[in-house]
């Protein structure tokens, strides 16, 4: 029953992440595990200090650990049934001692929640580093998700032959854009890690660790469903040694309620049939206490406030005058969007072209893997608004097409000393070709045509910088100069206040390609537009003789 | 016996082509044994009705499909537009020529390009796999891996020595252009000729490295379409390729075997960036003439004209 409840609960887990991208439905909350999490949803209401409305989902998970018990990490968390099924397949077999550190190592996971909290208070988001929810999901989308799709890539080749022969014309040429992602293996490792741990004692990672567990724990001793045993219990301790948790204590009578995730493991193997979890009210007396010193906890405070304070500090964070990174469209301003971000990676999972990249180190530690683009990578599809729309804390914020294509993200400037039209007089217009909004045009200078960035067309998409056919480094990037970045409101007012306009025009485009696209008798091209006379072009005008 | 038919229908088709110009535009049946007799279809009216009559003028579309054979249709499919950007053929004309092909008794009919933009994009906004969906036979692919490319030599190539193109063109025995009138920004129009460049892995090297006039010419010596339909329902006159721009309508369906023909004739159609222009103006189609390729001046070639 538990198995499959785990089953299920990982299942939909994963098909709301395979959910997640371009034609996103709006209905489904494809981030709905991050949103239930109260940890992310505390820790990013702290470090922004104001509530966020998906957040409060979590109220839900909440609200049912008061009144069940700490039942989510045993039958709905995807990293517990992770950490459960990975058990069985890699060390079902080992003998595992508990370890003598028990007490102690038990309470570490309290420290980190404290440190998580108190961090967050003090203005830096960083419970993204242990959540299990963000964790779990940024596996998925660094590692696991470019993976199947390898793989899946490796399948069609194999079986295209077998396709061809038999005349399957779509499947024969099925091939799927490989994601790829700069932090994957960071992001493998640290999955690889937790698993790893399992090898000393089951669920490692949930005992000592996880910071969501360590806060759920607290409510838990209130839950209705409590561990009794009864008197025919002839003490063999088989509970004791089975709980995942070790949430039974020497006398096999006792339960650790903060520890205790309702598994019920100890059910199934007590040979007296002694054990059941009925429903009561009462508080459980001394197991219900969270064995926490007071020491600890001040340590830990003062550990969180001193993260905190050193990771607005640099180099941990890049001063405010050198963020110099290309946020999402709708990315709320760079200060409150640290704050608000919690790294799960979703955003980077859902883009349709794959531009949203994590970041290591380039906006400090303060933004270990949050969101940038790289556009020179991938551009922004400008018909694609899901990364917002999975955003469960709205660090980027869930808009509409129109208002996201207004929220400016940088702009375009050419590298004059590297573009080919530039520096070489070569005949290329690559970027005016890809550009949607007629940014780019050409302009006679000194007898030669240029391309030209105008600024206020520039939504900093980003196709020129991805297209420019420079070896290396674009000719034309995008930088953030420009870019919009608004915590409410809408961007197509705030668009129209400075005069920007992302709109199909020719425009420019028209005067300009009078001269370059065709070939113009002589005459016309010396009256006309007052292109400079005393310097003949160097070749013929593009296209037309 | 067969010649003796075929010259009375000759004769009693040109009588009634005689009237019908002078009665202006009657359409009769017997245009369609007119086999080879024009040079271009030039058909005005509704991109459906339009492509019908074109194909049917050109000589119908089993002049060049046969039973069995795979037939691979190259529209411009390269943006992510809806088909009033222009940027993009229309869906209609796709899926009329299409339909003729399965009609005509094509195995099968592979409508594909090598898409500039996001290639579920591109199939999605360009309307083409949705027209397409209810025809049995007919796959709408966008080719976006090198793996569907198969390198040949180009032996009469001035610029280019091999180019990787999509191997289903190189495997069908029959394949047919399907490109829109709209304006180009480095080769002033992009119609049948450029749309080439849609066939191909490498096109960044056409801007940066080689004259993109000279390659084109070069494509044309090795890609040589077996029919070209231009639509000109719509025509995107400035902005182009990528739009968006001014998008003239000049409702017409522009059909023939020889590309260059085609490419010329549609120059002719509509002002591009205000200004007139003739074929021998755009420089890859004078070229390409110059090297073989095709017929240039379309005042010296037979053009079958009708509305419907």
């Amino acid at each position: 029953m538990r198995t499959f409840l785990q089953a299920l609960s990982l299942l939909f887990f994963s098909t709301l992440f395979v959910f997640a991208t371009y034609k996103l439905p709006n209905w489904l909350p494809a981030d709905i595990y991050l949103r239930l999490d109260p940890l992310l949803g505390l820790n990013a209401i702290f470090a922004a200090r104001e509530i966020i409305g998906r957040a409060l989902w979590a109220l839900v998970t909440i609200g049912a650990t008061v009144v069940i018990g700490r039942f989510f990490c045993a039958y709905v968390c995807p990293m517990g049934v992770s950490i459960d099924f990975l058990d069985l397949l890699f060390f079902r077999k080992k003998k595992r001692q508990g370890l003598k550190l028990e007490v102690s190592l038990r309470k570490v996971k309290y420290f980190l929640l404290i440190i998580f909290i108190t961090a967050a208070i003090a203005g830096l988001s960083l419970a993204f580093l242990m959540d299990p929810m963000a964790l779990l999901t940024r596996f998925y989308t660094f590692f696991i998700y470019p993976v199947v799709i390898t793989i899946i890539n490796l399948i069609f080749d194999l079986f295209r032959p077998l396709f061809q022969a038999l005349g399957l014309v779509t499947l024969s040429h099925l091939h799927y854009p490989q994601p790829v992602f700069y932090m994957s293996a960071i992001t493998f490792i640290i999955f690889g890690g937790i698993i790893a741990l399992n090898r000393l004692v089951p669920r490692f990672w949930c005992r000592y660790l996880c910071p969501l567990g360590a806060f759920l724990s607290l409510f838990a001793p209130l839950g209705i469903f409590k561990r009794r045993v009864n008197q025919d219990c002839n003490e063999c301790m088989k509970c004791q040694k089975s709980c995942p948790m070790g949430a039974i204590p020497e006398d096999p009578r006792g339960t650790h309620l903060p520890e205790c995730i309702q598994c019920r493991t100890c059910v199934k193997v007590c040979p007296q049939n002694a054990i059941t979890f009925p429903t009561s009210l009462s508080l459980g007396g001394e197991y219900s206490k969270i064995d926490f010193s007071r020491r600890g906890f001040i340590y830990s405070l003062a550990g969180g406030i001193g993260v905190g304070f050193l990771a607005t500090q640099t180099p941990f964070t890049l001063r405010q005058s050198k963020f110099q990174l290309i946020r999402p469209p709708g990315a709320i301003p760079e200060t409150e969007f640290l704050r608000t971000c919690i790294r799960c990676g979703e955003c980077m999972k859902s883009c349709l072209t794959n531009t949203l990249q994590p970041c290591l180190w380039e906006s400090g530690f303060a933004g270990l893997w949050t969101p940038k683009m790289d556009l020179r990578l991938a551009p922004c599809d400008q018909n694609c608004n899901v990364c917002g729309k999975v955003c469960p804390t709205q660090a980027i914020r869930s808009v509409t097409l129109d208002e996201k294509t207004h929220a400016k993200v940088g702009t375009a400037i050419l590298r004059k000393e590297m573009c080919l039209v530039w520096a070489q007089n070569k005949l290329c217009l690559i970027c005016d070709e890809i550009c949607p909004y007629n940014a780019i045009v050409f302009r006679p200078v000194e007898g030669y045509r240029r391309p030209f960035v105008i600024a206020s067309k520039c939504n900093g998409c980003g196709f020129c910088e991805q297209r420019c056919p420079v070896k290396g480094e674009s000719a034309i990037v995008v930088v953030p100069d420009g870019e919009i970045r608004l915590k409410e409101g809408s961007y197509v007012k705030e668009a129209n206040k400075l005069q920007l306009e992302f709109k199909p025009d020719p425009g420019d485009d028209k005067y300009i390609l009078e001269e370059s696209g065709f070939k113009i008798e002589e005459k016309k091209n010396t009256e006309g537009k007052g292109l400079p006379v005393e310097k003949p072009q160097p070749k013929k005008p593009k296209g037309f003789l | 016996v067969d010649q003796h038919y075929k010259k009375i229908t000759r004769r009693k088709f040109l009588k009634t082509a005689a009237a019908g110009m002078a009665l202006g535009f009657v359409s009769s049946p017997s245009f369609l044994v007119a086999k080879e007799e024009y040079d271009l279809a030039v058909i005005s009216g509704e991109p459906v009705a339009a492509t019908k009559k074109a194909l049917e003028a050109i000589g119908g579309i089993s002049r060049f499909v046969k039973k069995g054979q795979q037939v691979v249709l190259k529209p411009n499919m390269s943006f992510a537009r809806t088909p009033d950007f222009s940027a993009t053929t229309h869906p209609l004309v796709v899926v009329t020529v299409a339909q003729a092909c399965m009609e005509a008794g094509a195995q099968q009919v592979l409508v594909i390009d090598h898409t500039l933009h996001r290639a579920e994009l591109c199939l999605e906004r360009t309307g083409i796999p949705e027209a397409c969906k209810n025809i049995p036979g007919v796959h709408v692919l966008a080719l976006q891996d090198r793996k569907f490319y198969r390198e040949i030599k180009i032996p009469q190539g001035k610029v280019l020595e091999r180019v990787e193109v999509i191997k289903d063109v190189l495997d069908s025995p029959v394949w047919i252009n399907i490109p829109v009138a709209k304006s180009h920004s480095a080769t002033g129009v992009s119609m049948g000729m450029k749309g080439l460049m849609g066939l191909i892995w490498d096109r960044e090297s056409f801007h940066s490295k080689i004259n993109i006039n000279q390659g084109i010419a070069d494509l044309g010596t090795v890609l040589k379409p077996h029919l070209t339909i231009l639509d000109a329902t719509r025509a995107l006159t400035s902005g182009g390729p990528g739009g968006p721009g001014e998008v003239k309508k000049p409702n017409l369906i522009i059909a023939g075997v020889d590309p260059i023909a085609v490419d010329s004739y549609g120059v002719s159609v509509v002002p591009w960036y205000g200004q007139n222009f003739k074929g021998r103006q755009v420089e890859h189609l004078l070229i390409s003439h110059q090297r073989g390729l095709g017929k240039i001046d379309i005042d010296q070639l037979k053009i079958f004209k009708e509305k419907v």
